[in-house]
């Protein structure tokens, strides 16, 4: 039995028969997987999954103290669980650790419950900036403060695993290639698999005729990295066929929203099926940017953010195992509302974790209260967790990546315990 | 009036490449060109200029460079300044390139500051998001909002962006300045600023205009203190945020004690708040943050040694980074809008007593009251107490002189025009003569093209073209005309280089590696295949016209006949050999001739959309997609028609295949 990995070593023309023909199709590959059958299977690489929440989220509209101390800085915006009973909005949902969760993402609810999701609360980076850009490049580079970093961390993590040459080893479903994956490793960024062959406008016949041609021309061109590339980029596209992606259906009824981060997390899920050697996936939700009216733009974003993350895992099924799936902000939200109905830049925010080795239900890290003198420059709530000590903590247990001072250059901080050992 | 402007154009040019060939004549090159030594031809040493000096050669042009002389052709373009009619009057429809900076940042303000000043005059209700303001049953308020922005005088944040896009792309392809424009890539690069950073973005227009472009062949020195002062720079890299640690004497303060100064200037500038307003993006962080941020910012200054001067081993150390940043406090920006009057108001009055250290240099300010005038230590060199502005330029004085600098200079020109690892020899040549020229550009270049390295046969074709020098090298190769670059642009972003959006100071890798993955492979092959096919909107391109409107006999005639045309001067043997089995695959032409027109169209069809869907999302930097480039006016174009659905024509499927082949992604 011809098995994805198989394929992907054996080079590039010689194959390509069997990658239109005789090749089962990945969906073929994955009933086969599943059931844990065929040389595959023993060799699933770990794959970590991220989500950038682009704009700096609420973690205190997220993930707010159940007790309604938020309730006198944010008279308007704070809900609370009563407001569950008989109301016409919904309220907070209980988490029973003493924080509510926001209804906007009720779908995690399940998972939460199940203990496969965890929450890490006051998280985020020791530099202070309220820069949007600022912020988003510290934590892609993994390097607050230092703006020159050339390489982005996910992309240093695809480099200490240093695996064979996947193309597919670190995937962002963006337009271009995000901050975090820019770097020595080679990193994808495509937001349609389906865009993902030779085009020639005619016919698709000609286009696979074009692609097959240019698949020979790159087999014998002299220069090696053209030659390389080449090779590994019709291997990709064999991989990768257009029509079957069309055509995916997402297992067990999973329902992915049709939003762009849906699209995503559809995709991703994709690649891990097909075994492609997906290590590093990244993926971003817009529009947390809440200075005006934040209720219900809030609401709709986390219920985004929540189908999209549910429908991804149930999708996954028995693949769970393999993933591990984490979401990311820049930075928090002023404490107190302001005069639109909104909140301003902050420093402290939340982010969820989600895997089966999650040591979930729980949130983790040093909720310091929402007193003033508890409040980061009287305003924010601080940060008491680096973000580093949580992605070093991912790395390191769910890909196995040992090295958190080449991970995070500069960084001496030590892992917030989140995975069960 | 049009016409008559052209054919004076017409004659001025005449006159002067018929003065350029008399100068010539009487004054014979001082250069000498190593291409013979090497074992090329005058045609292959040609178009290896063409590929590296320029954006690749036009049709035609490997021979007119001969026939004018290579060394001359050279010359002409270090010069900088032959005439350039084409590109400004195609420029000239873009109305930013024409604006002084204030009336940029005026004219093109961010989303959120017009729908912020909307509400404060009451036309967009305090409870209404702006996402919010996307929906159908809002659509009468967004009018009403984009109404009064116009009214204010106002344009789209992206029309500027665009505008910035488009004439790169323009001159690139277009201009007979060729050198100074791949210059102008060059150091843009080498400093760079992202559009992604919302404050810098206003400025990134003038930033090329005014502080890259007019020194792409100076001096290192004057290209350094022009990007030093560009508000662009100082606002990306944070100096304009940096000002003296808490308890450390001023150079005002300095002035004062110097001379008696009348009470009210001293009260204008008691605090520390005259020119605030900078680097605040936000109203409500100000009322909550209350105080500018104080102290240094070590940005800049790392960077400037790190990126711009030394390298990263340049052998600075920590400290050095501190004290540079210390030399740089109060080098910033004249705040843009209300704050702006006041800030002129104050330095009016400063003018009045006498200066007191602050300096002013159209958006740059230097503010006295924010500079750390004590004494500094810097490379082991002393900067005495007691100075103001004369710091920071004593700094770029200091660091532009250095050796480091200099290898680091001539290691990135040599990765640029010669090879991805040129010879150690060469870059210790290249070390020395900007030792011995100040760091002059023009030498360097001299310098590069005098080498037996870059004429040896190693070098010749061993570039990978970045995503841009693919786009416009076949733009010009196939001699096309550019109508609109939108469609360019974006499959330049899907190739993998947005153009001015590299997020990092350290600009984009020159080298291979960065650009030939496996996502950029397959749409550099789909780019080739698009354009030849005329699929690639705004783009006019005439084929047949390329040789001299003959229809080609077969396919095979088409290959060596058009391999030739757009890959001239290259040795094309082994591709044509590689090519010949593709371009007659019976699977290609059969399949291509019985392409059902209504098969083509939905194919046609759904490759545009995916145009659009590959650059859709990403919200945060809406406003440097390049989806959203928009540029009024372009060239008063008719309403294009709809792209064409036909199946390309088998000339057009064979010159697909040559643009995407591996040669033509060499230079």
């Amino acid at each position: 039995m011809l098995t994805r990995r198989m394929f992907l070593k054996g080079g590039g023309v010689a194959f390509f028969a069997l990658g239109v023909a005789g090749n089962p199709s990945f969906l073929t590959r994955t009933a086969e997987a599943a059931t844990g059958t065929g040389a595959s299977a023993s060799r699933k690489r770990k794959v970590l999954v991220t989500i950038f929440q682009r704009g700096a989220m609420d973690g205190l509209a997220a993930v707010p103290p159940i007790d309604d101390s938020l309730k006198p800085l944010r008279p308007r915006l704070a809900l609370s669980a009563a407001q569950g009973q008989g109301a016409t909005e919904p309220g907070l949902l209980d988490l029973q650790t003493g924080f509510g969760l926001h209804p906007g993402f009720a779908p995690l609810l399940p998972l939460w419950q199940d203990r496969r999701l965890a929450i890490v609360h006051a998280v985020g980076s020791p530099d202070p900036t309220r820069s949007h850009f600022d912020a988003q490049d510290f934590m892609e580079t993994g390097t607050p403060g230092r703006k020159g970093t050339p390489n982005g961390w996910l992309n240093r993590a695809v480099g200490l695993l240093g695996h064979d040459n996947s193309p597919f080893r670190a995937v962002a479903l963006t337009t271009s290639l995000p901050r975090s994956l820019y770097g020595d490793e080679p990193a994808l960024a495509v937001t349609n698999l389906a865009d993902f062959r030779v085009e020639l406008p005619g016919a698709d016949r000609t286009a696979a005729a074009a692609g097959q041609g240019f698949e020979a021309l790159y087999h014998q061109t002299s220069q090696g990295l053209l030659r390389d590339t080449g090779s590994e980029t019709f291997r990709a596209v064999h991989m990768l066929s257009a029509a079957e992606i069309q055509r995916y259906q997402p297992a067990a009824g999973a329902d992915y929203p049709q939003t762009p981060l849906g699209n995503a997390l559809r995709q991703i899920s994709i690649l891990i099926k097909s075994d492609v050697g997906l290590e590093v996936a990244f993926a971003e939700s817009g529009g947390w940017d809440t200075h005006v009216q934040q209720a219900g733009t809030f609401n709709r974003q986390a219920h985004d953010l929540a189908q999209a993350i549910q429908a991804f895992w149930t999708d996954l099924g028995p693949f769970q195992d393999q993933v591990l799936l984490t979401t990311m902000t820049e930075f928090g939200r002023t404490v107190r509302e302001n005069g639109s109905g909104g909140t301003d830049h902050g420093h402290g925010s939340c982010l969820f974790v989600l895997g089966n080795q999650v040591d979930g239900g729980k949130v983790h890290g040093n909720f310091p209260g929402l007193s003033t003198a508890a409040l980061y420059e009287g305003r924010d709530l601080p940060v008491t967790t680096d973000f580093r000590a949580v992605f070093c903590e991912l790395a390191g247990k769910h890909l196995g990546i040992k090295d958190d001072a080449r991970l995070f250059p500069g960084w001496t901080g030590r892992r917030l315990p989140l995975l069960k050992t | 009036m049009k016409t008559v402007l052209t054919a004076l154009t017409t004659v001025a040019l005449a006159l002067c490449v018929w003065g350029g060939v008399m100068a010539a004549d009487e004054k014979p090159s001082t250069l000498h060109l190593p291409w013979k030594e090497a074992g090329l031809t005058e045609r292959q040493a040609a178009a290896h200029l063409l590929n590296r000096f320029a954006f690749g050669p036009r049709p035609g042009e490997v021979d007119a460079v001969v026939k004018t002389g290579l060394d001359r052709w050279f010359e002409r373009q270090l010069g900088g300044d032959l005439p350039d009619g084409k590109v400004e009057e195609d420029l000239h429809s873009l109305p930013a390139l024409h604006m002084a900076t204030a009336e940029i940042v005026r004219t093109y303000p961010p989303t959120g500051l017009v729908l912020r000043q909307a509400r404060e005059a009451g036309v967009l209700p305090q409870d209404v998001a702006p996402k919010d303001l996307k929906g159908d049953d809002k659509k009468e308020l967004r009018q009403k909002v984009l109404a009064w922005a116009q009214e204010q005088g106002y344009h789209p944040e992206k029309e500027l962006a665009g505008q910035l896009m488009v004439q790169k792309l323009t001159r690139a392809v277009e201009s007979e300045n060729q050198l100074g424009e791949v210059m102008t890539d060059f150091w843009f690069n080498h400093f760079n600023i992202s559009l992604t950073n919302g404050r810098a973005r206003p400025y990134l227009l003038p930033y090329e205009r005014d502080a890259i472009r007019p020194y792409a062949l100076a001096r290192f020195r004057d290209l350094l203190e022009a990007t030093a002062k560009s508000p662009a720079m100082l606002i990306y890299l944070d100096n304009a945020q940096s000002a003296a640690p808490e308890g450390a004497t001023t150079t005002m303060q300095d002035e004062m004690r110097r001379r008696p100064v009348r009470m009210g200037a001293r009260g204008g500038f008691g605090g520390r708040g005259g020119f605030g307003g900078l680097g605040k993006a936000r109203p409500q962080a100000q009322a909550a943050g209350k105080k500018s941020p104080k102290g240094l910012n070590e940005n800049y200054a790392r960077e400037l040694m790190e990126l711009h001067t030394l390298g990263v081993d340049g052998g600075y150390t920590q400290q050095d980074v501190i004290e540079v940043a210390r030399a740089f406090t109060g080098w910033t920006v004249l705040p843009a809008g209300k704050a702006r009057e006041q800030a002129e108001n104050r330095l009016a009055k400063v003018q009045m007593a006498g200066g007191l250290g602050f300096r002013s240099q159209g958006e740059f300010l230097f503010r006295a009251d924010q500079h750390d005038a004590g004494e500094k230590t810097i490379l082991g060199t002393r900067f005495p107490a007691g100075r103001g502005i004369e710091d920071g330029e004593a700094v770029l004085d200091l660091l532009s002189a250095h050796r480091a600098t200099a290898r680091h200079i001539a290691s990135q020109l040599a990765v640029r025009f010669v090879s991805d690892h040129p010879s150690q020899g060469l870059v210790d040549r290249l070390t020395d003569v900007y030792l011995k020229t100040g760091g002059d550009s023009r030498r360097l270049l001299i310098a590069i093209a005098e080498s037996p390295e870059f004429w040896s046969k190693d070098a010749v074709g061993a570039k990978v073209k970045s995503p841009f020098e693919l786009a416009a090298s076949a733009l010009r190769a196939t001699g096309s005309r550019l109508d609109d670059p939108k469609a360019t642009l974006q499959w330049i972003a899907r190739m993998g280089q947005p153009l001015y959006a590299y997020q990092a100071p350290t600009g984009y890798p020159d080298r291979a590696e960065a650009w030939v993955n496996t996502g950029s492979l397959l749409n550099r092959m789909n780019f080739g295949l698009q354009l030849a096919a005329g699929r690639v909107k705004g783009v006019d391109l005439d084929l047949p016209a390329l040789d001299g409107g003959h229809e080609p006999e077969s396919r095979e005639a088409a290959l060596k006949t058009y391999s030739a045309l757009l890959m001239p001067g290259r040795d094309l043997t082994a591709t044509l050999k590689l090519l010949t089995p593709m371009v007659t695959d019976p699977n290609l032409a059969k399949k291509v001739d019985k392409a059902s027109p209504k098969d083509a169209g939905r194919s046609a069809a759904a490759g545009g959309d995916a145009d659009e869907e590959v650059l859709a999302g990403g919200s945060e930097m809406s406003a440097t997609s390049v989806k959203s480039v928009k540029v009024r006016g372009r060239l008063g174009d008719e309403p294009r028609e709809p792209v064409d659905r036909r199946p390309p024509t088998p000339l057009e499927q064979v010159v697909g295949v040559i643009l995407g082949s591996p040669e033509f992604q060499r230079r």
